[in-house]
């Protein structure tokens, strides 16, 4: 890290102040040509897709944006949570409640701001603990501010669910989840390359060690959290109008925040683009099996992440050409053991039935 | 300094369930001295380290740094305030490189430091410490003695004022503890940095510190110049022997 100062060239403290923050710029313009390019594929979508092309990708973008912003989060610093089902529901009611009275930008950034600050408090409530405990305090958050919702409409509003009658167009909602997509990717492209990222990995290798080095690893991991909610919050409120009535059961679904860990897991947590391509293959998956065949939509999902855990940990975006060598390498030595081995068996088998050496 | 001392524990006490690993001990540090820690396993050194670095919270006791009360801060505090540390078993991040593990103290406690000329940046703190050839070596590949080594610079990365080596010596030959002795005399004389050194190595460091505490059974039993401290009745039954007296 070199100091800039005052006796430096004009453009050298202008690139400095626009991009000082910019720790290591590598592989960032290929990035964002990549995202560039899928941008202008999806918003040329609508024009020539069918209706169900359309849904598709939405579905798949809605879990882009999820799984994404997750591992911004989760998969740098190995905090496992199980509460985007409760962000993406907080959005989503929120985006209900608010949607006759303001404008659609501002429910949108209203969903994000309440799961926020949800997040926060549920944050600095159990973002101290790790592993197995951490990930099941969150589940067991969510279930409890679903049950909370559930109550409240029954006793304070005497309701089960809203009708929401007044929806944005099909390509409006569209356009605002490619936009939360492109802006996960985007903001998580950015953040691996700040001292907020650096700070996050350093959370997820050794967290005391962090700390030593002068990280407010607190601080840093309420905030990470906060901008996962954000993420979750605003795409339950855009999906929110797609299904026109919503009840808890259907927005605080535990299952959209297994498929969001499923996906990051699946595509490899670690990485950028992963959980953009896993999102594209489970979303397949999904509208394609799901409404012919939904046991073997859920086998081959599980099927696919057990495969994965054992064969690929790093995720589908670590998939290079060098693993298919490599499990065809382990498929030929397995194989050829087990030919040594049965010619070894025959062998011992001639030798005891006609004795040693004939 | 307007008068305290660099870093002030008093009467810390560190107690996990029954056991009382750190028994109301209580030291001082001046800024630019030497101070060796010795002690036989088990006498709490580590755990009052980790107390003087924020890593364990003392059950009791009250900790200071330049008349700041610390107690119960975070060690990030600590590590803003310039107190660094190293660990006994090398704590790097294994997946970065050698120069990115350099790079990281640098970015958080260091940042806003103005870094003597000796820690201007990551290369320069790596030809201090002996590693400017494995610089994009991944951390996790580098030999453990030079994992000590790497401990030492990101320690520095933060730009310390105050530096806590725990065993950074230990597993190296004979030749390399003297050479890891004039570095860290080199980094005190020219850095202006307080060192406090535990090692298991005590006559090594008897040698090259200027003053010796030393812990027994989580007491502080003695502190003082090292050739007093030696010729201590209650030091030698604790710890030493016959031989250290000898030789002093």
């Amino acid at each position: 890290m070199r100091h800039i100062t005052s006796t430096d060239p004009w453009h050298v403290r202008l690139r400095e102040a626009l991009f000082g923050w910019v720790l290591d710029s590598r592989g960032l313009g290929r990035d964002a040509w990549v995202l560039f390019a899928l941008t202008g594929w999806a918003l040329a979508m609508p024009h020539y897709g069918s209706d169900f092309a359309v849904s598709l990708t939405l579905t798949c973008l809605m879990y882009v944006a999820l799984a994404t912003s997750w591992t911004l989060f989760c998969g740098s610093t190995r905090y496992l949570s199980l509460a985007t089902s409760a962000f993406f529901g907080i959005g989503a009611y929120t985006g209900a409640l608010l949607i006759d009275q303001f404008t659609w930008a501002s429910v949108i950034g209203l969903g994000a701001a309440v799961a926020a600050l949800v997040a926060v408090v549920m944050g600095s409530a159990v973002l101290h603990l790790r592993g197995t405990y951490f990930a099941v305090l969150t589940f067991g958050m969510t279930e409890l501010i679903r049950h909370a919702v559930t109550y409240w409409e029954k006793q304070v509003t005497g309701t089960v669910g809203r009708v929401l009658t007044e929806t944005p167009e099909r390509d409006t909602v569209y356009l605002t989840v490619l936009g939360l997509a492109v802006l996960a990717v985007a903001v998580s492209m950015i953040v691996r390359r700040t001292r907020f990222g650096l700070a996050l990995a350093g959370i997820g290798a050794d967290e005391q060690r962090a700390m030593t080095l002068g990280v407010n690893t607190r601080l840093v991991k309420i905030a990470g959290f906060a901008l996962t909610a954000a993420f979750a919050g605003a795409v339950g409120a855009a999906m929110s109008v797609r299904w026109t009535y919503i009840d808890p059961a259907t927005v605080f679904n535990p299952f959209i925040g297994f498929q969001t860990v499923l996906i990051a897991l699946i595509g490899g947590i670690a990485t950028l683009w992963g959980p953009l391509i896993a999102a594209i293959v489970f979303s397949v998956l999904a509208e394609t099996l799901r409404l012919q065949a939904p046991q073997a939509y859920l086998m081959a999902l599980g099927l696919l992440l057990i495969l994965c855990v054992l064969y690929l940990p790093g995720g589908l975006a670590s998939l290079r050409w060098a693993s298919f060598i490599a499990w065809r390498d382990d498929v030929r030595g397995w194989w050829r053991e087990r030919e040594a081995k049965a010619k070894r068996a025959a062998r011992r088998e001639r030798e005891a039935r006609y004795g040693v050496g004939s | 300094m307007n008068g305290h001392p660099l870093l002030e524990a008093r009467h810390v006490t560190v107690r996990f369930d029954g056991l009382v690993a750190v028994d109301a001990v209580s030291a001082a540090f001046a800024a630019g001295e030497l101070v060796g820690i010795i002690g036989p396993n088990g006498a709490g050194k580590t755990t009052f380290f980790n107390a003087l670095s924020g890593v364990q919270p003392p059950t009791s006791g009250e900790l200071y740094a330049m008349g700041q009360r610390l107690t119960g801060s975070k060690p990030h505090k600590y590590a803003g305030l310039g107190i660094a540390r190293t660990f006994q078993t090398p704590r790097v991040f294994g997946a970065l490189s050698v120069a990115a593990n350099v790079d990281f103290g640098l970015q958080f406690a260091g940042r806003h430091r103005a870094g003597a000329w000796l820690l201007k940046d990551e290369d320069s703190i790596l030809h201090v410490v002996g590693l400017a050839g494995q610089r994009d070596l991944p951390a996790a590949a580098i030999t453990p003695s030079q994992q000590r080594q790497l401990e030492i610079g990101m320690a520095l990365a933060t730009r310390p004022k105050l530096l806590l080596l725990d065993e950074v010596a230990a597993g190296l030959t004979e030749a390399e503890v003297d050479s890891m002795a004039q570095l860290i005399r080199r980094l005190r004389d020219e850095l202006d940095l307080t060192v406090i050194w535990i090692e298991h190595a005590v006559t090594t460091l008897l040698k090259y510190v200027e003053r010796v505490i030393v812990l027994h059974q989580g007491r502080k039993i003695a502190d003082g110049l090292p050739a007093e401290v030696v010729r201590n009745a209650e030091v030698i039954e604790a710890y030493l022997g016959d031989e250290m007296v000898e030789m002093a």
